[in-house]
């Protein structure tokens, strides 16, 4: 599911505040899986610049008591999966933006989350890379079985990824006032999903909707 | 159009040009060798220091100091960065004293530790190193602070713990910020052993300079002068080549 809102409604926050890097003022968060299950995918792809691909994507296999030599096998392989075999042996500085992603998406997925959750991971690449790393992302998602929150400003990608779109109002004090289910069948193709006649009706009432809560409040504006 | 691949080549002509200039105007007895010997005279100064052997024991005096003295000053200043930079109060009490000795010309302290060490080995070994131990130590101090939260966050989201920081995030962060100021630290590290032994000494290539300086040998203190900086040269090579070696990923 997606969870689109206006800047400043909290939506790093709450993803923030799910994994555990910021405390809640008040409340709880819930998710029904162990925290060790939940992956997230920043904006920015923070490898560790002194390790190559492979060693970061082993890193957090080691964190949860895998044996080295092990780790690296299989961070090799969930490499060679998201197309990156040959370039396992490069350091962060010496790869692409589109290449550093997906070792940061190879880094979460080898931990084999239950639930994924993403901060607008692909804002920062180019249209093409961007959309077919996404289309990798979804067959994997699809395959896998992971539950995926994705946070994004961008409306059109919310409605392609995701199985129901949750719009948060204007903050401070932001909750989550509308829900729109996507009527796309599974297994996706997401140029295709945007062809899908559901398709331009839903952006049509979540763009509606979206700008009626920005012209709610005139702070607004500032973000 | 200048090819940039050969500025080496201008280079060096230009410096012949001005040797040969220097040497003529010598030998035409329009400078007084008293202040400024010609440069063959310098080159006979620098072979007789070797010539004889008496150098050695000078150099080894000299590398002896700052080579220890940079040691312990990398490995002080280390321990008080990380310390100060993971303990408040301490950076509450410790940095004030390091920004004083940053900011005065810490040499001015040769002469005290001539008098508390003695004219011996210790007293140069002190003032390398705390020459290279305030450096280092701020060089690792505003290092830990500045470490990419980026960096710090992955490693939390990925299940890693206080260990795994250390290992992973801060010990690397800290080796670059290190390396990166290791040539400024051999620098200073040869400054104290050198500096140190021109104060006070009965040996080192500081001694040798203080003692060209007192017998009015100008041509001998040049060609010191010359020697240390193509020691230092040395030095720096080494020291660049550990970086390219231990900073293969930047």
């Amino acid at each position: 599911m997606s969870l689109v809102g206006p800047s400043g409604s909290g939506k790093s926050s709450l993803l923030r505040a799910i994994i555990g890097l910021q405390k809640t003022l008040s409340g709880s968060v819930e998710t029904g899986c162990a925290k060790a299950d939940i992956g997230i995918l920043f904006q920015d792809d923070a490898l560790l610049p002194w390790r190559t691909a492979r060693e970061n994507v082993a890193l957090g296999l080691g964190f949860h008591g895998m044996e080295r030599a092990r780790a690296l096998d299989e961070a090799e392989a969930w490499l060679a999966r998201l197309g990156l075999s040959g370039l396992s042996d490069r350091y962060p500085g010496r790869l692409s933006g589109g290449q550093r992603k997906r070792v940061a998406l190879a880094q979460v997925l080898a931990l084999k989350p239950k639930l994924l959750l993403m901060d607008e991971p692909f804002a920062s690449l180019d249209a093409i890379v961007r959309a077919r790393i996404s289309q990798e992302l979804v067959e994997l998602v699809e395959r896998e079985r992971i539950s995926v929150l994705h946070v994004t400003h961008d409306l059109e990608e919310a409605i392609t990824l995701s199985d129901t779109v949750h719009l948060l109002s204007q903050g401070p004090r932001a909750r989550i006032t509308q829900h729109y289910p996507v009527p796309i069948p599974r297994p996706r193709e997401l140029v295709r999903a945007r062809m899908h006649p559901a398709f331009a009706p839903l952006l049509e009432r979540l763009w509606r909707d979206l700008s009626r809560e920005v012209a709610h409040n005139p702070r607004a504006e500032a973000a | 159009m200048l090819n940039p691949k050969r500025a080496w080549i201008r280079q060096l002509i230009a410096l012949a040009t001005f040797l040969a200039l220097w040497e003529a105007a010598g030998r035409a007895d329009l400078l007084n060798p008293l202040y400024m010997p010609m440069p063959s005279s310098i080159w006979d100064a620098l072979v007789e220091l070797f010539a004889g052997g008496r150098i050695w024991i000078h150099m080894e005096a000299t590398f002896t100091a700052a080579l220890a003295g940079l040691v312990i000053g990398i490995v002080v200043g280390i321990v008080l960065g990380v310390v100060a930079a993971l303990i408040p109060v301490v950076a509450e009490l410790l940095e004030p004293v390091m920004l004083l000795l940053n900011a005065v010309p810490r040499v001015i302290l040769a002469p005290l530790f001539v008098i508390w060490l003695g004219i011996g080995l210790a007293s140069k070994v002190a003032l390398a190193f705390i020459l290279v131990a305030v450096v280092i130590f701020f060089t690792v101090f505003t290092g830990i602070r500045q470490v990419d939260r980026r960096l710090v966050e992955r490693i939390v989201t990925l299940g890693g713990g206080r260990s795994a920081l250390l290992r992973h995030v801060y010990l690397p962060s800290v080796t670059a910020w290190v390396l990166g100021n290791l040539k400024v630290a051999v620098g200073f590290a040869f400054t104290g052993a050198v500096v140190g032994e021109f104060v006070a000494a009965s040996r080192g290539l500081g001694y040798l300079l203080s003692f060209a300086q007192s017998t009015f040998n100008s041509a001998l203190m040049m060609a010191l002068v010359l020697l240390i900086m193509a020691v230092v040269l040395v030095i720096f090579g080494l020291a660049s080549r550990l970086e390219k070696r231990l900073l293969r990923w930047n």
